[in-house]
């Protein structure tokens, strides 16, 4: 049997292998996604004060660590038993919507679009954000400006760009201050135009596109709040993958519905529902389960997804544009935020003493899907058990059956092109897999692709 | 000049800090060329002839090591960039427990994990201790941060790809922190999340965990500007890195007793979850564990029992 390897998928958050398994008339046998990373956060954080772990957890990853950060100081302030004050809320709130901004402007138009706007089997040198810069510059300087926002918002709000300090159990460390909320809201005007302009070049972006590629059926999950989309502050809502209705949670009550199993040949963890059916989360789950954005811009492009590709979306390329949706979405909050007067209130925080609850289950949307922390601690609020679900677990099902899908057609008489690989890193790259979240970097590989004769396996 | 990017067992936090010098990267990279860094682009390996590349993340497992040796001999110039590359960083905590242990748990041990659940096999093995890559290769430069700050990237960058060395301050968190001591009467300790503190007086002194004194400074101390104490995240202080009598955990003792006039044993007393707390950083340097008066190998051996 002949394995061929694509390592690492690049441009993706951390470093992962494609390896497709080919049999002797040539044909592929099977494919898998692998991770050669383990993360120990959910060993090494046992004995830890809990209220260090929103501190710690952010460095999960240095793409979504608001979100780590966030979520864990939701499950914290379970533990202190303090309510963040209203201020303290909204200002988490626009944490969140940064992360987003940032993570979706990164993966739209760093990650993702080169594929699409400078070709996907364009030469790998200059597939990919300096190509753009150099032919497509408008767009890489908008790509430059928006991400700007969500990193000076998060700046501003969260104390630094990356691995934000300052979500405290009770609420925020220190209030937003006029100027600051002034010029955050120039920003995010200016940000905001333009993601309203790039819908143009976004909602093009998949017409060439075989919305086939690396096809699965999965059902969902995503959080809602009164039905409509939301990043905090919800209810979880499950669907098969017909779209009818599985069941919600809240909070602790999240174990009834889940269970991780893990393969050998991948660090990564699944996560299917208990019924056994898999599904997933992110952009696309998101938008399968809200009614509507709640705000004006991104109400207007979800019709047009929806029109494009209906109520309830399969095809994982749709991702892509399910993300801009979103994006979108963010950009309006995040303005309407700024523009609440309680935004700059003072009262950001309800102080924090001694352990009320042993147990604190924090859960939030992050830009790659659902996040949760749970935290078991004994009575003085040291970690007993840690238990982190990450958007990439449960994605990992569907993105190692769309590789096998996507592999199935484009190894020709037994070889795979460099264009044809990149085309199996597109499908990769349409989850926006973040390997630091779901493993923790502890290890990678790198080669480039490479045919590997008679490899018994 | 053709520059380039590796990851180790990291984050991917310093690279996201490079793009964040947002519009003056497009200045970087008009100037230098960037031939590998694989979060961005498709290149599979560094190439040859290398001017300058950053290493970022810790060393984890062979694979780790087998990159940084590859990147060190097609580099000129090889930067340590980070905390995770100068001291292990936030990965270097997983030398809490044997590489065994931590599988055993993540796999079977958690509340959504079954007891009888594989456990990967064909996958690279861990060493059997995390390294910063210092530890193992000859660096040139060392930038520490976790990541690294944009006020002084943009600084730094330019003038390491002009060929430049700056004279950058070298001091402490605290040397940068806008606090004033304030009365230290009834000094106890607290722990990090208890009451709220006030935003005039020095953490320290309030009873915070504050590691301003022993951590190095380029980072405005931020957190004790938005009123957080600061957990050593830019890595050891210069004078803990050139004396070897001083380590983390001794300074911040004896500076406590210096200020409060309690001793050092009835100081050490009301210090918890030391591991985390003192060391979430730099548990994972040799170099730091090497001090004979470290607390890490304590910390480790405590744990592995
Ligand atoms: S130093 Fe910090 S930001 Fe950089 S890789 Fe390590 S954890 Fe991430
Ligand atoms: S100990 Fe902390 S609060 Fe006090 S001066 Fe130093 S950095 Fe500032
Ligand atoms: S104050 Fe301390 S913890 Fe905060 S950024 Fe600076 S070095 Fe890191
Ligand atoms: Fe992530």
């Amino acid at each position: 049997m002949t394995e061929i390897t694509i390592s690492p998928v690049t441009r993706i958050e951390g470093h992962a292998r494609v390896r497709v398994w080919l049999n002797d008339e040539k044909q592929v046998e099977r494919a898998h996604f692998s991770v050669v990373e383990l993360r120990g956060f959910e060993k090494f954080l046992i004995g830890a004060a809990v209220e260090e772990a929103p501190r710690i957890t952010p460095r999960i990853c240095g793409i979504c660590p608001t979100s780590h950060h966030l979520a864990s100081a939701m499950a914290v302030d379970q533990i202190y038993g303090v309510t963040p004050p209203e201020t303290g809320r909204k200002l988490r709130e626009l944490l969140a919507h940064a992360q987003c901004i940032h993570s979706h402007a990164i993966h739209f138009f760093m990650l993702a679009a080169p594929d699409f706007l400078i070709g996907h089997d364009a030469p790998a040198l200059s597939r990919n954000v300096l190509g753009m810069v150099k032919q497509a510059p408008a767009i890489a300087r908008n790509a430059i400006e928006v991400r700007k926002l969500g990193q000076r918002i998060t700046e501003a709000v969260g104390g630094k760009p990356i691995h934000p300090s300052n979500a405290v159990p009770g609420g925020m460390s220190r209030p937003l201050e006029e100027a600051q909320r002034t010029a955050l809201l120039a920003m995010a005007k200016q940000g905001l135009a333009i993601a309203g302009e790039g819908w143009a070049l976004a909602r093009t972006l998949l017409d060439a596109t075989d919305m086939n590629l690396g096809a699965v059926e999965t059902g969902f999950m995503g959080m809602v709040r009164d039905g409509g989309y939301t990043l905090s502050d919800g209810t979880v809502q499950i669907t098969g993958k017909d779209g009818k209705p599985l069941g919600s949670f809240t909070g602790a009550d999240y174990v009834q519905h889940i269970r991780e199993y893990s393969e050998p040949w991948s660090y990564l963890k699944f996560v299917k529902l208990s019924s056994g059916e898999h599904y997933r989360v992110g952009p696309q789950a998101r938008l399968n389960l809200c009614r509507g954005m709640g705000t004006p811009l991104a109400d207007a492009a979800l019709k047009e997804y929806r029109a494009r590709f209906g109520a309830f979306v399969q095809a994982p390329l749709a991702a892509n544009l399910a993300r801009y949706v979103e994006f979108l979405a963010s950009c309006e909050r995040t303005v309407q935020l700024l523009e609440d007067p309680a935004i700059t209130g003072t009262k950001v925080r309800e102080p924090a003493g001694k352990v009320v609850n042993t147990r604190g289950v924090g859960i939030l949307e992050a830009p790659r899907g659902t996040l949760i922390h749970d935290y078991t601690v004994d009575e003085r609020g040291f970690i007993r058990e840690c238990n982190l679900i990450v958007a990439t677990c449960q994605n990992s099902w569907a993105i190692d059956r769309s590789v096998e899908q996507a592999a199935r057609g484009l190894v020709t008489d037994g070889v795979l092109t460099e264009a044809a690989g990149n085309r199996i890193e597109m499908v990769i790259r349409s989850y926006d897999p973040c390997i630091s979240c779901a493993t923790h970097a502890i290890g990678k590989r790198a080669v480039a692709i490479e045919v590997l004769d008679a490899i018994n396996i | 000049m053709k520059i380039a990017i590796e990851e180790l067992a990291g984050c991917s936090g310093c690279t996201i800090a490079v793009l964040d010098l947002h519009e003056a990267l497009l200045e970087i990279v008009e100037k230098a060329e960037i031939v590998y860094a694989p979060v961005i682009m498709d290149v599979k390996e560094p190439p040859e002839g290398i001017d300058i590349a950053f290493v970022t993340g810790a060393v984890r497992n062979r694979e780790n090591e087998e990159r940084l040796k590859l990147i060190r001999k097609r580099a000129k110039t090889l930067v340590a960039f980070g905390t995770c590359a100068c001291y292990g960083g936030i990965s270097g905590l997983s030398m809490l427990d044997s590489p065994e242990h931590l599988i055993q748990h993540v796999f079977r041990g958690v509340t959504t994990t079954e007891a009888d659940a594989v456990i990967p096999s064909d996958v690279p093995p861990f060493l059997y201790r995390a390294f910063a890559v210092g530890d193992l290769a000859r660096m040139d430069y060392y930038i520490t941060g976790c990541p690294p700050k944009e006020m002084y990237l943009k600084k730094i960058l330019p003038a390491l790809l002009a060929g430049e060395v700056l004279a950058l301050s070298k001091k402490s968190v605290c040397s940068e922190c806008d606090r004033i001591m304030g009365s230290v009467e009834g000094w106890k300790m607290k722990r990090r999340h208890e009451g709220v503190p006030d935003r005039e007086h020095c953490l320290l002194g309030q009873g915070y965990l504050c590691l301003g004194a022993v951590t190095f400074g380029r980072c405005g101390a931020s957190c004790p500007h938005s009123n957080v104490p600061c957990h050593g995240c830019n890595g050891p202080s210069l004078d803990i890195l050139r004396e070897p009598c001083r380590d983390i955990y001794n300074m911040m003792i004896r500076r406590i007793a210096d200020l409060t006039g309690h001793t050092e044993a009835e100081i050490e007393k009301e210090m918890y979850d030391v591991a985390h707390t003192f060391y979430p950083f730099t548990i994972g340097s040799l170099i730091m564990e090497d001090k004979g008066i470290s607390k890490i190998r304590d910390l480790v051996r405590e744990r592995s029992r």
